[in-house]
């Protein structure tokens, strides 16, 4: 691919989401992290006392711990902490109607896509920019049936019980160095209660936007789903393209209690300046399913592992992943299988495009305990390379402290095969076409799980993606 | 031999440049290779003990398979009073087959079939000429802590050079016991261009006390085929880490079959670099534990040439409180397209007690290859079993034959010329896995 259809390609993102706000902002915090930011932010939101102190806690955790020693060094190292706005309020607090949205910020999402129109396929809908959510709206039939979607802040208000009863439950602060750092400066994200035996049968969703410069956005999900329910929640993430690093890095614990059902899907698009760094993991719970569908299209750098605890008896855990790479990006993503308990089963399936100078790595963990008997779970990785410079990474660790379990592997790594272009070809396609073929059919056993409108977007993208791509 | 000696707060034995001096004068070694064990002395005590939590130490403590403390009068290289015998049994020297016996404080002794079958085989204290810049080439000293300890202190060292051209019809057997505390054993094998052979390379013997850190390297020039067979049924208790790497050429081969016995404690790290055009490597291995034996198994292929091709079919079957690791890794370069590479590692566990992780890695840097690796652990299929069973074998007997099933494809694939020390060392190794318990 030449250098003039990269430059197109770049090109495509700035006018559809590379364009960014004049900024406008409520309060800023200035560049830097320290105890006195951690103090503003929490004094600003007027939390309980207990959050304060957890803030600071987690702010000296995410001090001691050092960087991870894997994945890909040379970028991590390249993170300046100190030059990252970590609180940013754009808005007084989400406005509950679209026509409350604040007139840019609402342009911002009319532009994105995210407007009235889609709301119309969608259960709830909640929007942040920045820090915080700025809209928020979910249907009256759902409220009615006790269903809580707010901001997490919002849930912090209203719920404390529940949000103290499962806050850093699934994800500890300890957990890791990033799930420290938001847990110090976590401000927005979803929460969602499901009462028991309440199928939420049209997705949630949340949208995700970065906005300034040199940005920490740092928001933190928690969804419980009560014995017998169903979710799906869906997730978009977009960011102007700036020339210096932004930061985001999310914490997402969910809980599903028995019998339930929980569907997480995202579709990360942020710009090639982000560092997307994010811990997931689920609880599943007696013959609860969790399912984590996860596309990542975007950023310079993403680490994310979306991880199930197999907890309860005949749980099931699912992850099924895309990523793509073009040049200057680093997909390090996979998946985490923890078989905690007797008759589990998981299913890994990730797939992976890299292309030019683009690099992709899945690496992931799948852990049966000793008390897991009669467990079954199988991986599967697929990477597509396209072009000569492109590298992919298979790192799967399987650690079974059980001999009742079967454990698969499989992992294949190949080119656009020249026979398939050629037939197509043939056939009358352009090399281009043919090319968009070939992949469209390599990941469409992702597409397929995907709602309508984010198929439609996904293959969108990757028609963008791979335009140019011959030569 | 030097003192080893641990001074606190120190996890490795420290080592002083006089005394390495002094071993590398009394074997009569020339200048270079002084120099040669002086530069691999800084890299040893450059280097501290690999932390846990690194990658290839996540399931051994690398102190444990350390020596234990001793002084020079002690001699930790004496063979031990009761000698262990190797699979071919006490007159192995007799069988007409070429082999030789490596010896812990001397170089080496040989029969007279080694000396005349073509093969020009030395001590590595005199090596020289053009093979001289061999040394180090396929496991430099750099590679790690247990390589840089043999590097400056291998005391037996072998080179076999099989000239050009030779086409060598029985294999060549190299016999390595263990000695009482420490052996470091370290072979430098020569294949050049279009030669053939096999060399069998025997670990056995030892004592609890035993630790064997060797290295082995294998150099296969441009259409030579060379075979390396590294076998370990070392006594219980012993503990080694055990190196060997090949390098090799245009449209050569190297074929690689590991079998894994004995010992408490195993550490191997097996594979080859592909440096040119139609080079090609192929690996088998089977591993056999029982009680609590430990085994860590690494291997990589590396591609880094074009058109070159990798295989590699590695089977570990455990009973007992048995533990395994396997880490395997294929990376294919930039500059390597056109390459394929396979990799296929399967695990049976024969008990409720042991346990296999198993860590396939992949690192492709082009597009134009062709790569998979599959991966599977899992327990005796109980119908199998049941099946055996009601046709009226015991339970030991059911289990024995269903992990010779296991092995089949592997077994089979070897040449004739190993295979039958290998099926003698599975069948031995069954017979005392099922034997004492139901």
């Amino acid at each position: 691919m030449n250098t003039d259809a990269i430059a197109a390609l770049n090109q495509d993102y700035r006018d559809k989401y590379g364009f960014h706000d004049p900024e406008e902002y409520l309060l800023k915090a200035p560049k830097g992290l320290s105890h006195e930011t951690v103090e503003m932010i929490s004094r600003y939101k007027g939390e309980p006392a207990w959050m304060t102190e957890f803030r600071h806690e987690a702010l000296d955790v995410f001090r001691a711990k050092p960087m991870p020693g894997w994945g890909n060094q040379e970028l991590l190292h390249s993170l300046d902490f100190d030059d990252i706005h970590y609180y940013i309020k754009p808005s007084e607090e989400p406005a509950r109607s679209w026509d409350d949205v604040p007139a840019n910020i609402k342009q911002t999402f009319d532009r994105l896509g995210i407007p009235e129109a889609e709301r119309r396929y969608l259960a709830g809908v909640s929007a942040q920019y920045e820090s915080e959510v700025v809209y928020h709206s979910m249907r009256d039939d759902l409220q009615e049936q006790g269903v809580l979607f707010c901001d997490m802040d919002t849930g912090l208000r209203e719920y404390p019980e529940i949000v103290r009863k499962y806050m850093a439950s699934v994800i500890p602060v300890r957990d890791n160095k990033f799930a420290a750092l938001n847990s110090a400066v976590w401000s927005g994200g979803s929460f969602i209660y499901v009462p028991k035996n309440t199928k939420v049968d049209i997705p949630l969703q949340a949208y995700f936007r970065i906005n300034a410069e040199n940005m920490g956005q740092f928001e933190r999900t928690l969804i419980i789903v009560d014995e017998g329910s169903s979710v799906h929640y869906v997730e978009g993430c977009t960011a102007p393209s700036y020339s210096s690093a932004s930061l985001h890095s999310a914490v997402v614990e969910l809980v599903a209690l028995k019998g339930a059902h929980v569907r997480y899907t995202t579709i990360q698009n942020w710009s090639t300046n982000v560092f997307n760094l994010v811990t997931k993991r689920a609880h599943a719970h007696e013959d609860a399913v969790v399912e984590w569908v996860d596309g990542n299209l975007g950023s310079r750098l993403t680490m994310k592992y979306p991880c199930v605890v197999l907890r309860g008896e005949r749980a099931h855990g699912e992850v099924l992943s895309v990523a793509y790479a073009g040049t200057g990006q680093h997909q390090d993503a996979g998946a985490k299988m923890i078989h905690a308990a007797p008759n589990t089963t998981s299913r890994i399936i990730s797939k992976s495009i890299s292309k030019d100078e683009g690099r992709s790595s899945y690496r992931g963990l799948v852990k049966v305990g000793k008390r897991a008997t009669g467990c079954k779970t199988s991986v599967e990785c697929d990477a597509l390379l396209i072009g000569d410079a492109a590298r992919s990474d298979t790192y799967p660790t399987m650690e079974v402290a059980q001999q009742d379990v079967r454990v698969e592997h499989e992992a294949r790594v190949s080119k656009l095969a020249d026979e398939q272009l050629f037939y197509l070809q043939s056939r009358g396609l352009s090399a281009e076409q043919a090319r968009l073929l070939i992949v469209n059919g390599f990941i469409e056993p992702f597409v397929r799980e995907l709602p309508m409108e984010y198929a439609v977007e996904l293959n969108r993208l990757i028609e963008m993606e791979m335009e140019g791509s011959v030569g | 031999m030097v003192d080893l000696a641990y001074t606190p707060g120190e996890a490795k034995p420290m080592l002083n440049a006089d005394e390495v001096a002094r071993l590398s004068r009394d074997r009569g070694e020339a200048e270079w290779l002084a120099t040669w064990r002086r530069h691999a002395l800084d890299r040893y005590l450059s280097c501290g003990l690999p932390a846990r939590h690194t990658h290839l130490w996540r399931y051994t403590d690398p102190v444990s398979l350390l020596p234990v403390e001793s002084t020079r009068d002690e001699n930790p290289i004496a063979m031990p009073a009761e000698p262990a015998a190797p699979v071919s049994g006490t007159n192995a020297f007799d069988s007409g087959d070429p082999v030789l016996q490596l010896l812990g404080d001397r170089s080496f002794r040989m029969n007279d079939a080694a000396r005349d079958c073509g093969l020009e085989i030395y001590s590595l204290s005199a090596l020289a000429g053009s093979d001289a810049r061999l040394l180090g080439q396929a496991v430099p000293a750099r590679r790690g802590v247990f390589e840089a300890l043999n590097s400056v202190l291998w005391a037996s060292g072998i080179a076999v050079r099989i000239p050009a051209g030779l086409q060598l019809d029985r294999p060549l057997r190299i016999l390595v016991p263990a000695t009482e505390r420490l052996t470091l054993p370290r072979l430098l094998i020569i294949g050049h261009e279009g030669a053939t052979a096999t060399v069998v390379e025997e670990h056995y013997g030892g004592l609890d006390a035993s630790r064997v850190i060797g290295v082995s390297e294998v150099i296969v020039a441009a259409n030579a085929h060379l075979r390396h067979v590294l076998l370990q049924h070392w006594r219980d208790g012993v503990g080694g880490h055990l190196t060997t790497r090949g390098v090799v050429g245009r449209d050569a081969s190297l074929s690689t079959v590991v079998g894994s016995f004995g010992g408490a404690l195993t550490k191997l790290d097996l594979g080859a670099r592909l440096t040119e055009p139609g080079a090609r490597s192929d690996l088998a291995g089977v591993a056999l534990g029982e009680g609590e034996q430990r085994f860590d198994h690494h291997t990589a292929h590396l591609h880094e040439a074009r058109h070159t091709s990798s295989t590699l079919d590695f089977k570990v079957a455990l009973s007992g409180a048995a533990r395994s690791a396997y880490t395997g890794l294929i990376r294919v370069d930039e500059q390597a397209a056109g390459s394929d590479a396979y990799q296929e590692n399967r695990n049976l566990l024969l008990s409720t007690q042991s346990r296999a992780h198993s860590i396939p890695e992949l690192e492709i840097l082009t597009d134009d290859v062709s790569c998979a690796h599959g991966a599977t652990v899992a327990p005796v299929d109980e119908q199998q079993r049941f099946y055996l069973r009601s046709r009226g074998l015991d339970r030991r007997r059911a289990d024995r034959l269903i992990v010779k099933g296991f092995l089949d494809g592997t077994l089979r694939a070897l040449p004739a010329a190993v295979r039958p020390t290998i099926e003698t060392l599975v069948d031995r190794r069954l017979r005392r896995a099922t034997g004492g318990q139901e």
